[in-house]
């Protein structure tokens, strides 16, 4: 073993140097599997009731792009509830695994799954939840009321938002998630906390139309 | 013996004598009146030269058209006895020229007539409410009534002459006076003019208007009296500047006269009023007094420049009327003094319009054409120019996006990346279908304005062409009733084998049907969970 052999790494020698430093090492990256020393990872998803049937309905809509693209094993514990999700020899990154593991956990919130597919193929969404009630304390016949607000008459709220800042939002009795680009979530997330407060529909609807607007002309 | 007229006259009087004899219309009354209207006619008739009829005529005549030729005969009768009275008036001589049983005919004639007058004038009274057939009696008593009125008249004047005379303004009178006037103007005296203009003034002082004689009367007087008070004033003037002609002094101007002046200016204005005869008469005797015969006419002309001059030096002296002083305010002039002088000064104002009646039409109808027409004077906004061009508006989409977010945020990069090969928005997808639009329309103008044949232009389009026949055939017949895009029966209904109603299946059909339902249904629950089944091994036994 002579020091040539590994001088590409360095630069200059260092001279009158009694203990020579070792060259520095050159690694290939890890494969996902042999991360945790060798071991395979996992990650478990828990089934909510509501998106049993769902599941079942779109189970291979969910299989294929994972298994065949992620590389990523893909399972449900019928017994546990749970949808196991496994690294194989093949995965080549290991953030594979942590996206198919957001994706399914999107799947479960309520999102639809063309929508949680970009969760897979972008790296820069993300999936924020928050409920009414930290926004403000609503009770009863109130809450109701903003809920009805949230969605509008047949959804057109909730349309108008997502269409306008490119989201997509789930919302589940008091629970809200938004599913988008980090900028897009922040403007979602402003109109539906108007929308909580109490602020009408229309009002709402033109700061959209102002906000969508610049966010054209930025491009 | 009786003159006809006065036959005429006894009748009428024994028919009037009771009134309510007039209340019932009877025949012998209106015949009766009828004959001595004719009689009265009969008799006037030779005095009268002009009338086209030599008598009444009754038969078959009604009261208006009687009535009317008494008028036609009366009217030029009447004003030539005007004239005549007239004529008696001026030269009473005359009247005692004619025969005196003419005249005590006539005296006698006036007398009765007097009488008939006040008997007419109750009659007259009394008839107000009667019918048609008395109403041409009435009126021809009217006009009898009116004949002997106006004889009546002229008899109590005496004297009328003319016709622009009336008790008022006497010409005779008139003359007299300014010939007197004259008179004493050029030097002659004369003792009645005092009398004369005394009396003369007496008879204005009674203010009745008739007719333009009167203002005119009025206005001749008043031009006398002006008249006399500057000669009045002229005289007094005379009296000190006789001798002095040229040698003019200060109290000739200033001491002396003052008082004379202040005392002719007073007399000057009281002349003026009308009632005041005896200043005049005063003035008249102190003009008089102060003249001095024997002043040539040249002299007295001197006189009068002299005077003039005097007046109008001291005019200058004065100090002005303040309408004459430039810049006066308020408090340089007497109170209300602006009221009575008519000043002159631009408005910068229009004055306000007299709204009236034509106004109001004009602007009605105005208002209506504007209306009809759709012309009103609306103000246009002026358009503004576009420096830039107006942005997109992008319209919030409330319903249900058709693409997954993921398309959305791959189309978005690759519009970053890649801008030619991006897929078209909606905007380009509505400029596409402008940009068609207007290409048919172009086409078809084109078609309507150029000579030359223009082909369609082919446009490549994938669309879905509904059923229609191959051959589309044209048919006569109207397109309700015509059978030509009516559908085969094979078109309408695609099955296959024979089809049997629910109840028209046996038994053995039933079974048939849901043997083959079951099929179906076994072949796509097989096809769909196929793919668990590699994946689940280990789980397979413990199945739920």
């Amino acid at each position: 073993m002579s020091t040539e052999a590994t001088a590409t790494m360095e630069i200059e020698r260092m001279p009158s140097e009694s203990k020579a430093l070792p060259p520095k090492p050159q690694f290939e990256p890890l494969k996902a599997h042999e991360m945790s020393d060798g071991r395979v990872q996992f990650r478990k998803v828990s089934v909510p009731p509501h998106r049993y049937s769902p599941l079942k309905k779109y189970w291979m809509d969910i299989y294929t792009p994972i298994y065949e693209q992620m590389k990523v094993d893909i399972r449900m514990n019928l017994k546990a509830r749970k949808v196991e999700l496994k690294t194989r020899p093949e995965t080549p990154d290991i953030s594979n695994l942590q996206k198919c593991a957001d994706f399914v956990q999107a799947f479960m919130l309520g999102f639809d799954v063309p929508d949680a597919i970009a969760l897979l193929r972008l790296d820069e969404l993300f999936v924020e939840s928050f409920e009414i009630k930290d926004v403000k304390t609503l009770r009863g016949e109130h809450l109701s009321r903003a809920i009805g607000r949230l969605s509008g008459k047949g959804g057109k709220t909730k349309f108008a938002i997502e269409n306008a800042t490119k989201t997509r939002i789930v919302i589940a009795d008091t629970k809200i998630h938004i599913l988008g680009s980090f900028a897009n979530i922040k403007i979602a997330r402003d109109s539906l906390c108007s929308l909580i407060l109490g602020s009408p529909a229309g009002k709402v609807y033109s700061k959209l139309r102002q906000v969508s607007a610049r966010l054209a002309e930025r491009f | 013996m009786v003159t006809p007229v006065e036959a005429a006259v006894e009748s009428l009087r024994q028919i009037s004598t009771e009134p309510p004899v007039w209340l019932v219309p009877k025949q012998e009354l209106s015949q009766a009146v009828r004959a001595a209207s004719k009689l009265l006619f009969a008799s006037l008739k030779p005095h009268c030269t002009k009338s086209p009829f030599d008598e009444l005529l009754i038969e078959g005549f009604d009261a208006e058209q009687i009535w009317q030729q008494i008028d036609l005969q009366s009217q030029p009768l009447l004003s030539s006895l005007r004239r005549e009275v007239k004529k008696f008036e001026k030269h009473p001589e005359e009247i005692s020229k004619l025969k005196v049983d003419v005249e005590g005919g006539k005296k006698k004639v006036l007398e009765e007539i007097e009488t008939e007058n006040v008997v007419v004038n109750d009659d007259d009274d009394e008839d107000d409410d009667i019918d048609m057939d008395e109403e041409d009696e009435d009126e021809e008593e009217e006009g009898e009534e009116k004949e002997k009125g106006r004889e009546e008249e002229s008899e109590n004047e005496g004297e009328e002459k003319g016709g622009i005379e009336d008790k008022f303004l006497k010409i005779k009178e008139l003359q007299e006076y300014l010939e007197e006037d004259e008179a004493r103007e050029f030097g002659t005296n004369k003792k009645k003019r005092k009398a004369e203009t005394k009396k003369h003034e007496e008879d204005t002082e009674d203010e009745e208007e008739e007719g333009d004689d009167e203002e005119n009367e009025d206005d001749t007087d008043e031009a006398e009296e002006e008249e006399e008070d500057e000669l009045g004033l002229f005289g007094g003037d005379d009296e000190s500047d006789e001798d002095d002609l040229g040698n003019a002094r200060y109290e000739d101007f200033f001491s002396r006269k003052k008082s004379k002046d202040s005392e002719d200016k007073a007399k000057y204005r009281d002349m003026l009023e009308e009632d005041s005869g005896s200043d005049d008469e005063h003035v008249d005797k102190k003009v008089k007094n102060q003249r001095k015969d024997g002043l040539s006419k040249h002299e007295k002309e001197l006189d009068e420049l002299r005077s003039k001059i005097e007046q109008m030096e001291k005019a200058n002296l004065d100090p002005k009327v303040w309408t004459m002083r430039g810049e006066v305010t308020a408090a340089q002039r007497q109170k209300n003094s602006a009221l009575e002088v008519d000043l002159d000064f631009e408005h910068n104002v229009r004055p306000a319009p007299v709204i009236t009646e034509e106004v109001t039409a004009s602007l009605e109808d105005l208002i209506k054409t504007r209306i009809s027409e759709g012309l009103f004077d609306d103000v246009q906004k002026a358009p503004t120019l576009s420096s830039k061009a107006p942005r997109e508006v992008k319209e919030l989409d409330d319903n249900k996006s058709k693409k997954g977010l993921a398309e959305i945020y791959e189309e978005e990069f690759v519009q970053k990346t890649d801008p030619a090969s991006a897929p078209l928005t909606f905007s380009d997808e509505l400029k596409k279908e402008a940009s068609m639009l207007f290409k048919k329309l172009c086409l078809k103008l084109d078609a309507l304005s150029h000579f030359h044949f223009t082909p369609k232009p082919v446009v490549e389009d994938m669309s879905i062409q509904t059923n229609v026949p191959a051959l589309a055939m044209e048919e006569i017949a109207p397109m309700a009733v015509s059978d030509a895009a009516m559908l085969a029966p094979e078109e309408v209904f695609s099955g296959k084998g024979d089809i049997k109603e629910e109840a028209e299946m046996t038994k053995a059909d039933r079974k048939k049907r849901r043997a083959n339902k079951k099929r179906k249904f076994k072949a796509k629950a097989a096809k769909r969970p196929r793919a668990n089944t590699s994946v689940r091994n280990s789980d397979e036994g413990s199945k739920v």
